[in-house]
């Protein structure tokens, strides 16, 4: 086969597109010739540039927002839907009526909710072990703001568009996917540091799971409360052994945490990877220089109580 | 020329019919399914046909765990394609939203996978598109919420630690490669994005794109080509 038609090739075939014939042609001829040879060493290099964009897995927390924006959207459009054949009521003619109206100043189009958002979601999912979602009703749920006004040229009408807040909650197991993707965003996102705690908490039953321990090793790392950084600590205290990504968060938080009572928890939770070389070398480290009496004579015992000391 | 645009009918879904048929067929479904029987069947392999058609009679479980068949895929596609969290999750729920609305639709003339890549393409490429028109090639990106950032700050580099100068270049690389990827049409884009970035076959990329395997192929000829072009010239 000529250079041409190889060098033409040569993109598929590094991206496996080629049939087996043909990929044994490329190969066939790239052993032989110089110029082709560069072509895909040229070409190789190009694709190995383009890494330096990697594609990210969309983070624990970044998805379970998605799902909780679209699980809210989906129950709009359900409640509009169940809502709007319940009373057969025709919004086009309840709009002209408005319209030749011309008392009115303004027409507040008011998006209403039968039972509240959710209560007919939940009951067209059918019965059974579904999680409770128990909603407060239209008549607690407050303006939370004014979104938009339009006004319609030439006439005295005027849409306006508002956000209303609306309690809920969900009650069901943890295990359960909507009740664990709620937790994950808890843990991350909330302001109150209650809230996050309690969340955190929630999940450290379910840290087999790696999604929660990514989100674990998260709050670790980053939560801006000690107490809310034990707790994750607590939950992925086992796993240092086998997840090398817990191994080295909480190799982090006893080097770099803030608050002695977390480094001391960090320090126990590695005991059982002491002899791993970096714990070794942050041991040693820390018994001759940490500010720390505590940590200090911790890190002493505990390479002492390893067969051999480098 | 195959046309730009994928048709993806929108008329009426399950949700328009008269009230008695609704209510009608959320009755006569012959398995009474609900979320704890989708999980033990999903486990007993249930098959992708048997929750698209409960999905089409209305089964909410059952659209759901289609969505959480998909979504991280989708949503891994609209944010590396769009550099924006704002962005991608507008894509994401757009997406699942019209699957929702025209889920009565799905023939099953093709996978339900083929069906809703699709619907986030379109979307993808309605985006890609309306960038294009406001001329955001000089690195700066406006996204959804109106905020406008440079593409320099979204390479986030998850691998930093050994040598700043090393991650230095490392995002360099990133930004000059964000900033070659606005130079390929939006189609070549979508298609470099596929083939290169989630791996997907062309024939697949064909199907997707509602045209043949081979017209998928030259796309990726003349985008490819036209990366690394731009490339040379900015080192």
């Amino acid at each position: 086969m000529n250079c041409e038609w190889v060098q033409q090739n040569i993109t598929l075939y590094l991206y496996s597109e080629l049939a087996d014939d043909a990929r044994h042609e490329v190969e066939q001829h790239i052993a032989r010739c110089k110029a082709c040879a560069a072509e895909l060493a040229d070409q190789q290099e190009f694709q190995a540039q383009l890494n330096a964009l990697p594609v990210e897995e969309p983070s624990a927390s970044f998805l379970a927002a998605s799902r909780m924006r679209l699980q809210e959207a989906l129950e709009t459009a359900e409640q509009k839907r169940a809502w709007y054949h319940r009373f057969a009521f025709d919004p086009t003619a309840w709009l002209r009526q408005v319209r030749f109206s011309p008392a009115l100043a303004a027409v507040i189009f008011v998006v209403g909710f039968g039972g509240g958002i959710g209560a007919m979601y939940s009951a067209m999912s059918g019965k059974a072990p579904v999680p409770r979602v128990v909603s407060g009703s239209p008549q607690e749920a407050s303006i939370s703001g004014i979104t938009s006004i339009e006004k319609e040229p030439g006439t005295n009408n005027v849409k306006v568009q508002y956000d209303k807040r609306l309690p809920e909650s969900v009650q069901g197991s943890v295990s359960d996917p909507k009740v664990q993707d709620l937790l994950l965003y808890a843990a991350k996102s909330n302001e109150n540091s209650g809230v996050r705690l309690n969340s955190v908490d929630a999940l450290t039953s379910k840290a087999d799971d790696p999604r929660v321990r990514e989100t674990l090793t998260y709050a670790l790392r980053y939560d801006s409360n000690p107490g809310v950084r034990l707790m994750a600590l607590d939950g992925l205290g086992s796993y240092v052994k086998d997840d090398i990504r817990v191994r080295n968060a909480v190799l982090e938080a006893l080097l770099n945490d803030s608050n002695l009572g977390v480094r001391s928890g960090a320090l126990h939770a590695l005991e059982p990877v002491r002899a791993d070389s970096s714990v070794r070398m942050a041991l040693q480290q820390l018994s001759k220089e940490d500010p720390s009496e505590y940590i200090r004579t911790e890190s002493g015992r505990m390479l002492a109580s390893m067969p051999n000391i480098y | 020329m195959p046309a730009e645009a994928v048709a993806v009918p929108f008329t009426v879904g399950p949700g328009l019919r008269p009230p008695e048929t609704w209510q009608e067929a959320d009755k006569t479904s012959s398995v009474p399914l609900n979320r704890g029987v989708i999980k033990g069947q999903a486990q007993s392999r249930m098959n992708d046909t048997e929750l698209i058609r409960e999905a089409q009679r209305g089964n909410h479980a059952a659209f759901e765990e289609l969505v959480r068949q998909y979504d991280g895929a989708v949503l891994r596609l609209a944010y590396h394609l769009t550099r924006s969290e704002s962005d991608a999750q507008d894509i994401y729920q757009e997406a699942f939203l019209k699957a929702y609305r025209n889920i009565g639709n799905f023939r099953f003339e093709c996978s339900f996978y083929t069906w809703i890549y699709r619907i986030v393409t379109n979307l993808c490429l309605d985006l890609l598109r309306k960038r294009q028109v406001r001329k955001e090639d000089s690195g700066v990106v406006t996204d959804s919420d109106g905020g406008s950032y440079d593409l320099l700050d979204q390479v986030a580099d998850q691998r930093s630690g050994a040598s700043p100068e090393r991650d230095m270049m490392r995002r360099e690389l990133g930004a000059r490669i964000a900033k070659a990827l606005t130079k390929l049409t939006p189609r070549e884009r979508m298609v470099f994005e596929m083939k290169h970035y989630q791996g997907l076959k062309l024939r697949t990329i064909g199907e997707i794109l509602n045209t043949t395997e081979e017209t998928a192929k030259n796309t990726l000829f003349r985008g490819t080509q036209k990366l690394r072009a731009a490339l040379r010239d900015m080192r």
